[in-house]
Order: structure tokens, then sequence, then C-alpha cells
């Protein structure tokens, strides 16, 4: 297939496809060699092709679909657990998150296309740790943590504190990620997201933000604003929260926690957009989903 | 109808060689000698399926109601083996990164992209490709509709349109407008058809019925 031009070719790959977490941790343990852990693959092949990845022949690829515990969404103690391997269109149709958290069922309905959705799983999107991972604001305002594992113990740790840089995460090696889990949210409770991109469907996003109130039309009790495709990472902009929190909800608090958030961002002018654009869209969108968040708990 | 090299009837395995493999890929003899060397590259947990590089693993699918054992390589995609292996063209190639369309496939029913979709991962599974609507010479629902609504101009991504528009009609028989949208999303026309694949597709489900 070297006929398409700009496309490399795979290289030699070893395939090894473990069918429990016990296999897959001793496997990774054991590896010798340069290995990926992949799961929908929809990034992984266009590293390649694209020149953004090159592996030697003889590169391991970890494919941890055929452990089944690490794909489903439950509740459970007042959690919603999903396994990391979910893929994007089971979160999608979920009775769960639909009821619970369409936050992250609506942020995920515009990701990619079907056949990616299909395909793609969410804890793929958050390793790759794209500066705009579209499950990441939503998943950031719902207060998620990541659990991974590895042959000796498992590790927590604050999805806000998962990202380190573009591609860059505080998974140590030899590990894999299993969960992501947030506490279901109440009734007192409301969350937003929305994007932009080129299109409506199939882009990379310009900006995407997402927030979180919890309170009633008197008082905002608990705020949350986050941020994809502003920064080096998805980020939770933990400035803007000051000024929300024991306010009324009025347009005047509400416009100042919009301009606080859009100040504290770090965009840069790109193929997508410019910097100034970005910010312009991070305060009017904000104001807007804070908007729709107050009228949500009214 | 499992697979059988001397059977006349079976496009597979009888004439997939190695030398078969690098023709296609064009690689050249030092491509032969780097894989030979790194067979024996890895260790691995003793259960666990594990092929390695460089050899070529046999795999079972169901490629439009026909089964076929097929020995690959596991860099190969499925698109490749559709089209290198089995000779069915009709799934085509285009960006080959998930971002066009044009080699959507239905995996059990469910729409995908064949480039992004190792072969080792189908094992077992039920593929159907755009040549698996016909009924021998007659076209299938979607593709009549697409005639006849004029859906496509160069045709390239008519395929992949198809195969997404079937993918669709087999989850929800009757599609609201939006529905078709969100679901046609990942496949692009460079020409721009849109409106007439929407239109298509439409009448598809009203042939359907």
């Amino acid at each position: 297939m070297n006929q398409f031009i700009g496309s490399r070719a795979l290289p030699d790959l070893v395939y090894h496809r473990p069918g429990t977490m016990d296999d897959l941790l001793g496997l990774v343990k054991g590896i010798e060699g340069e290995y990926r852990v992949v799961a929908g693959c929809t990034d992984f092949i266009p590293a390649i092709r694209g020149g953004k990845w090159r592996f030697a022949d003889g590169i391991n690829v970890v494919d941890i679909r055929g452990v089944k515990a690490l794909s489903g969404i439950r509740e459970e103690k007042g959690e919603i657990v999903m396994g990391a391997a979910t893929r994007l269109s089971d979160i999608l149709v979920s009775p769960v998150i639909r009821e619970k958290a369409p936050v992250l069922a609506d942020a995920v309905s515009q990701m990619a296309s079907p056949q990616v959705r299909n395909t793609a799983t969410v804890g793929g999107n958050l390793c790759m740790a794209s500066p705009a991972a579209d499950t990441a604001p939503p998943l950031l305002v719902l207060d998620a943590k990541v659990a991974w594992r590895t042959a000796d113990g498992e590790e927590t740790t604050p999805l806000n504190k998962f990202f380190l840089g573009p591609g860059a995460t505080v998974l140590p090696p030899r590990s894999v990620l299993t969960e992501i889990r947030f506490p279901a949210p109440g009734p007192d409770e409301a969350a937003r997201r929305t994007r932009m991109g080129q299109r409506t469907a199939f882009v990379c996003s310009i900006i995407s933000v997402a927030v979180w109130l919890r309170g009633g039309p008197e008082k905002i009790e608990a705020a949350r604003i986050a941020m994809g495709a502003v920064a080096p990472t998805p980020i939770l902009i933990t400035a803007a929260e000051s000024v929300l929190i024991g306010k009324k909800p009025n347009e005047a608090t509400l416009a100042e926690a919009a301009k606080t958030a859009a100040s504290n961002i770090a965009p840069i002018d790109d193929l997508r957009a410019t910097a100034d654009y970005r910010k312009s869209l991070a305060e009017t969108l904000t104001r807007r989903l804070l908007a729709a968040c107050v009228g949500d708990l009214a | 109808m499992k697979h059988d090299p001397k059977a006349s009837h079976c496009q597979c395995g009888g004439k997939m060689s190695r030398r078969g493999f690098i023709t296609a890929l064009g690689v050249g003899a030092a491509g032969v000698a780097a894989t030979g060397a790194m067979t024996a590259r890895t260790a691995t947990a003793k259960e666990t399926p594990m092929i390695p590089s460089g050899e070529m693993a046999r795999i079972d699918l169901t490629v439009n109601d026909r089964a076929h054992t097929l020995l690959v390589e596991p860099r190969w995609t499925l698109l490749h083996v559709l089209r290198e292996s089995l000779g069915m063209t009709g799934t085509k190639a285009g960006c080959e990164r998930g971002e066009c369309g044009a080699c959507t496939v239905l995996i059990d029913d469910i729409p995908r992209y064949a480039c992004l979709t190792l072969a080792m991962e189908v094992q077992g599974r039920r593929i159907v490709t755009l040549e698996g609507l016909m009924e021998g010479e007659k076209l299938g629902p979607v593709q009549e509709a697409f005639l006849e609504e004029d859906a496509f101009q160069c045709g390239y991504c008519t395929p992949g349109q198809i195969v997404a528009a079937e993918g669709l009609l087999r989850a929800d028989p009757n599609p609201s407008s939006e529905t078709i949208t969100r679901a046609m999303s990942g496949n692009l026309c460079r020409c721009g058809t849109y409106p007439h694949i929407h239109n298509a597709i439409q009448s598809a489900a009203g042939k359907r019925r």
C-alpha cells in the first residue's frame, strides 16, 4: 500500500491479545523492547501513517480489547465507573450515562465520526493526551478520577493531575489505564458542554468548554469550568471558581466568571484558529454554558 | 463455506504467498531479511496469544456470508486483507487514516473503518463489504437508490457511503433526516453530492420496508 502518497506502511508488529487482566499485566511487566498498549487503534494507526510516530520493525502491540473487565459502564456506590476500553459508542447509548451524565454523552456524540466512535475508546482518548481530547472537559468538570494498574498494584489520580503535556500523562511505564470514575451527579447539579470546530462533525475542536454548577437560583455552592484546545493539556480553570462560589448567579456574576476563565487560558495560533479567536470563544461559550446551567438548576 | 485452496470458488489462501505479499507491498529484499530477524524478539506470558512480527497468522473471517481462513501479517489492516488477499476492491482506500470514510465496512453489522482495523483484531467476526450488498448481479436497495437519486459524481467515496448507509438502515430502518445526517458524518464526498446521498438514503429506507 505504499502507492498512497504521504502514507507510511505500518512496521512489522508483534501482536499480543491477552484475554485476562492478569495476563495483560504480566505481559506488560515482562515485555522486552518497545511496546504500545492499544485499544481502538484509531490514533495508533494514523500516528504511524502520518509519520508522527515511527517504530522499528518488531514493535510490540498489546491489544487490550480481549480483556472483558476493561469494558463497560456501571454505577457503584454513588460513582459511575467506565472501563478504560469502553468504546465511545457504548458511552453514547449507555442508560447510566444518558441519565446521570448526559454532558458526557453530548460531548461524545460530536467526537470524530460514527465509524471512529464504534472503534475508539474513552481510555485511548485520555491516554493520547491531546490538548483537544473531547472527553476530557466534561470528565474534568465531573471531577473524574482515573485508575491504572501494574503487575504490582493499582493507583488512582484525579484526571486534573493526569495530563502533563501534549501526548504526555503521568501513567508510569508498564502500567495500563483501567478505569475512569466520577461521582454520580445529584439533583442540585447541572453540567453542560459545547465545542467549536470548522465543521459540526468529524473535526478536531478549535475549542471545547464544559461547565458544572452545584446550588440553586439563589446561590452557587460549587463550580467547575474546563476547556480543551486552549492550553498544552485539557485544563480545569480553578481561577474562575472563586468568582462564582457563594454568589447569586446573576448575569454580572456569570459574565465575570467567563471573563476570568478566558484570561486564564494559554491558547495558540494554529491551522484551525488564532489564539485571539479562541480567547473570545472561551469567554462567550463559558458565559452561555453557565447561563444554561443556571437555567437547569432553577 | 470453509476455505479450500483446491476449490475454484475460493478466492483466498491458495494464492497467498510470501512472494505475493511482498509484491503487493512493494517491499524489497531488505524487508524480507529484516522481518526474519525480528521474529524471536519478544518475551511473553505463556497463555497470551502472540503473533510474532514478520510471520503469518491464520485467522478466520466471514466476509459477505462466506467463511475464509486467511494467512495475514499482524500489521495488515482489514482494508489490506479485503483488497489484496481477497481481491475485493469494492472497499476503497482513501486516506488510510480514518479521515474520509471510503473504506467503511460493517463488522458484526456496525460500520467501522477498515483502514483503522487490524485484521488480527477481527478474527472470527462477520464482515460485510459493498460486494455483500448484491444478490448475484442484482443491486441491493441502497445501491439502487444511489443510482436513482444520482448520489455520486466521481464515485470514489460511494462504496463507503453505501455501506455506511446500509449500517444505518440495519440499526434504524426508519431514520429521521437528522439521524441520516449524523450517521453519514463519517463519510466525506469531495464532489459534494451530500444532498443526493441524503435523498438516496431516505429512498432506500422506503425500498427496504
